[in-house]
């Protein structure tokens, strides 16, 4: 290894690395490709399918071989690009897709036997039961792949943030750097973004006497003291409507530990006008074993001698079909390389080769060999004859493709440049514009192969070669798209950026069509590929949302209940004591209300005040229940249609002063119904005198239910509670309460509501008041216990939107005037017809009721209906449940079969009504 | 890093006061009544013992005592008290605007969101509201269920102000 | 990510915002019912322009009606409805 790549200049390296376990020493700055290769290691990576030997073919983003996993643990990061991850100090970094070794990988055994895995190789060759294509499967995974993902949760955080500007710039070259300056200069607020850890791009290989490093330093410097923010190794990732984009900035470098604990930040960015200075990225050229290492793309060898002082190789042959090559064999001069010939496809040019380099017209390589770590002989073909030399590098030019990845993104169109051979940007209905290389690429003439060359590498991290693009074309593949997804060329984590337009060019050329003739694929975001944690954000432990805390949490939490997420909320399920389960403490709370008394946190109700002289008339729109004749005081049931007819939601209505009501509704419905009041408010009916508030979160609410609790909150309030349906305002522990007797659990019961900022005391009182007579908090599954037994459907369960009021028995309650949302949708015929799938109760004849169970005749058959909801009877026990059944209203007394095949559960169950508890109830009333 | 002080204050007494007609002539009246007319979109008035807060096109949050408003809003308008579901949270120190750009998507940076300017968004998915009691301090009307969780948030990213 | 320009609040981002239905989905008032059952399910989905209602909800809560171009995403008009309208 040691005649291989090497420091122009020895010294300078601070820091060290390891890469596969042996440590190396880099200098800082350098990114691990030029390290490695400063490092003489010539060999980073096996290939995709093929197992192939792999080395660095680039010096950007658009390197598709040196792939590597850097970090440990959680922080390792897969398939990250050499050329694209600054070196650090103790940075780990590893190889991929290679067993047991890069050098001795038995995988390569499976590339002497490529042509057994032709394109379309899945297509062709797996056909047979699903059982033998998993266990295909199983095998290519293990053979086929980049890196692995992660296992171990990723310790560090990310974070999103807005801004915005007058002008965005992408890229830092000297035309980026130019543009911001001069925006700047006019007043504009300007961003400046550079995927890079440096600003200057192209500079750093072709040096320009007028942007030198103290140009560079001072326009950066002018550019922030006018108020322009520059970000470094930011990626603008993503082009979206209305000039919004997503810019993605590493705040470490991948696998290393960040200062303050994030690793990435996304910005989401709304800038005025766009200005892409993104470049261009040097295309591959075919012929036998192009993807060797050794054979480098010509601007990256240059790259790799100016800006890092690497010497990639020392005997050095260029291949090319434009001038910007020849500037290649100058840096390698100066560098004290020797190069041996410039190989140019075209017949004449006016290029300068330095003093000394032949160069040869007409002439383009056939095939290299060599090692799996170097290269040794380059051979060509030169006017139709053939000739060798013995090389270590092959630097290769096959033209340039303008980087238009974001102004297609923006809805832009290509123009087909004929003399750069390249899709230049062209219009764009957004405020955006391409500038420096992307928008004039140098000239190059087409850059087909000489003969037929045979492993010829076109997607290079696909393993998707020439032949493969032939194959297809003999198969009929005509459109790009179909080779795309035939081949999986242009796939996986680098999108085609070396590779698209070489395969356009082939296809292009089977076709005997012009390359834009051939077609483009679709260019999708993102750019570069982006860590998955980064969209989630600073949220993601707690699925990308926030936790709706409730305001007696710390009343529940001292007593250790099991919570249950409900929405965003958190609710107490149930307060298990001891080494109950969960079951027996549901059960244990729920007969507690059926016997004594409990207390239950219902704050997360929605809550609505509507207030003013037309509240009535608003609430008659929303609700299907007549709500004007309720008097002062009083309050009903009451549930809301959709326009088609069905019920959406249910709560009650309360008449708290002469035009002032109180709306409740479903906690999960919650949301919907604050935008469905506003939307009839506001869009359909905006002349109403009235106002409605939101008032969710402004009551805690607790329900106190049970024989007892009428006497003991007689007891709190110093005065007799309110009949049921009734409203009354007390003081509770010193703080203004109103009291709604509603009951869900079918016992005598009060809705206890206080302002939230001071409801603890009412909870504590009314929990010692329970307690002392053998009452207790109650939690959601015994709630669930309590209203399947009494037959009051929720939301979500009986009501799923596909059920009409007299499906669930609810149509007595209809207001009979009509004028109410869903009035309309429920006159349609077939809303009326028999054998409707109908609320109904069920019964088991021995065994329990799963829930979700279908239901089936005695005859077998197909289902006609299902378990929405499984209990039991709380004091006395027996499982019962509450079902959908076609025409299940007519069906009382009929036997049926609960199956369900999921949970292992079958039971016989008797068709009831829903209503197990007291269905006169007797139990409300004092 | 930026000095940055999250507060949460203690209970206000909050309103709403939604009016349905004759936005022109309650604004009279209460200049007439209050020493101030009612503040325009995204704006603020105000007294020792009453601010308004427009946040709304038909809705005003009053933060103080709301006795006197009702007479001004007679039959045009009504009264609901919501400060039972709002946090007040008070961001204080230079960083504040950067802070409030995390998670966000409110241009908090821009200086037209001047002291006594108020503003409805979302941040880091809650519904907040804001206003810019002077150039060094902003308030944030959270929704209580959210309040320790975007206070948790806001202290997290705390780090990243000023950092760019 | 649109830019919606608020009538009440100025250019805001998309997220502030929820779409609820196509203008032409809502039947007049006092429509019989035959009639208010076609608008609900027939909506033009015109290949361009369309009006569409949308609310600031996370915003001022608002609502709009966008005039909007499915082809470009452009939106070429933005005006308040509701009561704030009438005064």
């Amino acid at each position: 290894m040691s005649a291989g790549p090497s420091r122009i200049s020895p010294g300078g390296e601070t820091v060290t690395f390891t890469f596969d376990a042996v440590t190396y020493c880099a200098r800082a700055g350098d990114t691990l490709a030029a390290a490695l290769l400063a490092n003489g290691v010539g060999l980073v990576a096996r290939s995709f399918k093929y197992h192939r030997p792999r080395g660095i073919m680039a010096a950007g983003i658009e390197e598709p071989n040196a792939l590597v996993t850097v970090g440990e643990g959680g922080r390792a990061e897969p398939n990250t690009r050499a050329t694209d991850l600054f070196v650090y100090e103790g940075m780990v970094a590893k190889s991929q897709n290679a067993w047991p070794s890069l050098s001795l990988d038995l995988g390569a055994a499976l590339g002497l036997a490529s042509p057994a895995l032709p394109a379309g190789f899945y297509y062709k060759t797996f056909f047979g039961p699903a059982k033998r294509w998993m266990r295909y499967e199983w095998l290519i995974r293990r053979a086929a792949g980049l890196g692995n993902a992660p296992t171990l949760p990723d310790p560090d955080k990310f974070a999103q943030r807005a801004a915005f500007c007058d002008v965005l710039v992408v890229g830092a070259g000297p035309a980026g750097i130019k543009a911001a300056l001069e925006a700047a200069e006019s007043g504009a607020q300007v961003m400046l973004v550079e995927q890079d850890a440096v600003l200057g791009g192209s500079l750093h290989r072709d040096p320009d006497p007028e942007c030198d490093a103290a140009w560079i330093a001072a326009s950066a410097a002018r550019i922030a003291a006018l108020g322009g923010r520059i970000l470094l190794r930011t990626t603008a990732s993503g082009y979206w409507d209305h000039n919004f984009l997503t810019l993605t900035q590493r705040l470490a470098e991948p696998g290393a530990v960040p200062a303050h604990g994030f690793a990435q930040q996304l910005w989401h960015l709304r800038a005025g006008r766009v200005v892409l200075a993104t470049g261009v990225i040097e295309r591959p050229i075919p012929f036998t074993n192009n993807d060797r290492p050794g054979v480098m793309l010509a601007g990256a060898v240059r790259t790799y001698v100016r800006r890092y002082g690497v010497l990639p190789g020392r005997r050095v042959v260029i291949a090319a079909n434009n001038d910007d090559a020849y500037r290649t064999a100058a840096a390698l001069i100066e560098a004290g390389a020797e190069v041996l010939a410039i190989l140019d496809s075209r017949s004449s040019s006016t290029a300068d080769a330095p003093d000394g380099v032949p160069v040869l017209y007409d002439a383009r390589p056939t095939h290299v060999s060599g090692t799996a770590h170097r290269l040794s002989r380059v051979t060509a073909l030169v006017r139709e004859r053939e000739q060798s030399w013995t090389a270590d590098l092959l630097a290769v030019s096959g033209g340039f493709v303008p980087v238009a990845h974001l102004h297609m993104q923006a809805g832009g169109k290509l123009d087909w440049n004929e003399a750069a051979q390249a899709f230049v940007p062209g219009v764009t209905h957004q405020n955006c514009v391409t500038i420096g290389a992307a928008a004039d690429p140098v000239p190059a003439t087409p850059a087909a192969p000489a003969g037929h060359p045979k492993k010829s590498f076109v997607d290079f991290q696909n393993d998707v070669s020439l032949a493969d693009i032939d194959l297809a074309w003999q198969e009929g593949y005509r459109s790009v798209e179909h080779l795309k997804r035939y081949t999986t060329l242009g796939m996986a984590t680098d999108q085609g950026k070396t590779s698209n337009m070489v395969a356009l060019s082939r296809l292009a050329e089977r076709g005997h069509v012009s390359v834009p003739q051939a077609g483009l694929t679709t260019f999708r975001p993102p750019f570069t590929p982006v860590t998955m944690g980064l969209f989630a954000g600073a949220g993601a432990r707690n699925a990308a949302a926030h936790e709706r805390r409730l305001a007696l949490y710390d009343l529940h939490e001292a007593r250790g209940p099991v919570w249950q997420p409900l929405g965003y909320w958190f609710r107490p399920r149930a307060y298990t004591l001891g080494s109950e389960t969960l079951a027996e403490a549901a059960l244990r709370e729920a007969r507690g209300v059926r016997t004594s008394v409990g207390l239950t946190d219902v704050s997360t109700l929605a809550k609505f005040e509507v207030s003013g002289p037309d509240a009535a008339a608003l609430l008659e729109i929303v609700c299907a229940t007549t709500v004007s004749k309720l008097a002062a005081g009083r309050g009903r049931y009451t549930f809301m249609l959709r326009e088609d007819g069905m019920v959406f939601d249910d709560g009650t209505v309360w008449r708290l002063a002469e035009d002032r009501y109180l709306l409740t509704s479903s906690t999960g419905g919650a949301d919907r119904m604050a935008s469905h009041l506003s939307f009839v408010r506001n869009v359909l009916r905006p002349e109403l005198r009235v106002s409605v508030v939101n008032v969710q979160e402004h009551h805690a609410g607790i329900a106190f239910a049970g024989p007892k609790a009428s006497t003991l909150l007689a007891g709190l309030i110093g005065e007799a509670p309110p009949r049921h349906m009734s409203l009354a305002r007390a003081v509770i522990a010193g703080v203004p309460v109103l009291l709604l007797a509603a009951s869900y659990s079918g016992e005598r019961a009060f809705e206890i509501y206080a302002e939230a900022t001071q409801a603890q005391p009412v909870w504590r009182a009314l929990a010692a008041a329970a307690e002392a007579e053998g009452g207790a908090p109650y939690g959601m599954d015994a709630m669930e216990l309590l209203r399947i037994e009494k037959g009051h459907v929720v939301v979500g369960g009986e009501v799923d939107g596909r059920t009409t009021p007299r499906d669930l028995g609810l149509d007595k309650m209809l207001n009979k005037a009509g004028g109410f949302i869903g009035a309309n949708g429920l006159q349609r015929p077939a809303l009326s017809e028999p054998g409707r799938i109908e609320l109904v109760g069920l019964e088991a004849l021995g065994g329990e009721i799963a829930e979700g169970a279908m239901l089936i005749g005695a005859g077998g058959g197909a289902p006609q209906g299902h378990v929405t909801a499984a209990g039991r009877r709380v004091i006395e026990g027996g499982a019962i449940a509450l079902a959908h059944l076609a025409g299940g209203h007519a069906r009382r007394g009929e036997e049926l079969t609960a199956a369900s095949p999921t949970r292992g559960i079958t039971t016989r169950v008797r068709v009831v009504a829903p209503h197990f508890y007291d269905p006169a109830g007797e139990r409300y009333r004092d | 890093m930026t000095e940055l002080t999250i507060t949460a204050l203690p209970p206000a007494p909050l309103n709403a006061a939604e009016i349905w007609s004759n936005p022109a002539q309650v604004s009279v009246r209460c200049q007439a009544a209050l020493g101030f007319a009612l503040p325009g979109m995204g704006q603020s008035a105000g007294s020792e013992a009453l601010k308004l807060l427009r946040y709304e096109p038909t809705v005003w949050l009053a933060e103080g005592d709301v006795a006197p408003l009702a007479a001004v809003l007679a039959e045009d308008g009504a009264i609901t008290a919501i400060g039972g579901g709002i946090v007040r949270v008070r961001i204080a120190g230079a960083g504040w605007r950067a802070l409030l750009m995390q998670g966000g998507v409110f241009e908090a940076e821009a200086a037209a969101f001047a002291p006594g300017h108020c503003a409805a968004t979302v941040i880091d998915h809650v519904a907040v509201r804001l206003f810019v009691e002077n150039e060094d301090a902003c308030l944030a009307y959270v929704p209580s269920s959210y309040a320790a969780a975007l206070m948790h948030f806001w202290h997290d990213v705390l780090p990243l102000v000023g950092a760019d | 990510m649109y830019l919606i320009d608020c009538p009440h609040c100025g250019p805001r981002a998309q997220l502030e915002f929820t779409y609820e239905r196509t203008m032409d989905s809502i039947a007049p008032a006092g429509a019989d019912p035959q009639e208010a059952m076609r608008v609900l399910y027939s909506r033009a989905n015109p290949m361009g322009a369309d009006d569409e209602v949308w609310r600031h909800t996370y915003g001022c809560r608002a609502w709009l009606v966008l005039t909007r171009n499915r082809m470009t995403h452009s939106i070429d008009a933005v005006r308040a409805v509701g009561p704030e309208t009438l005064a």
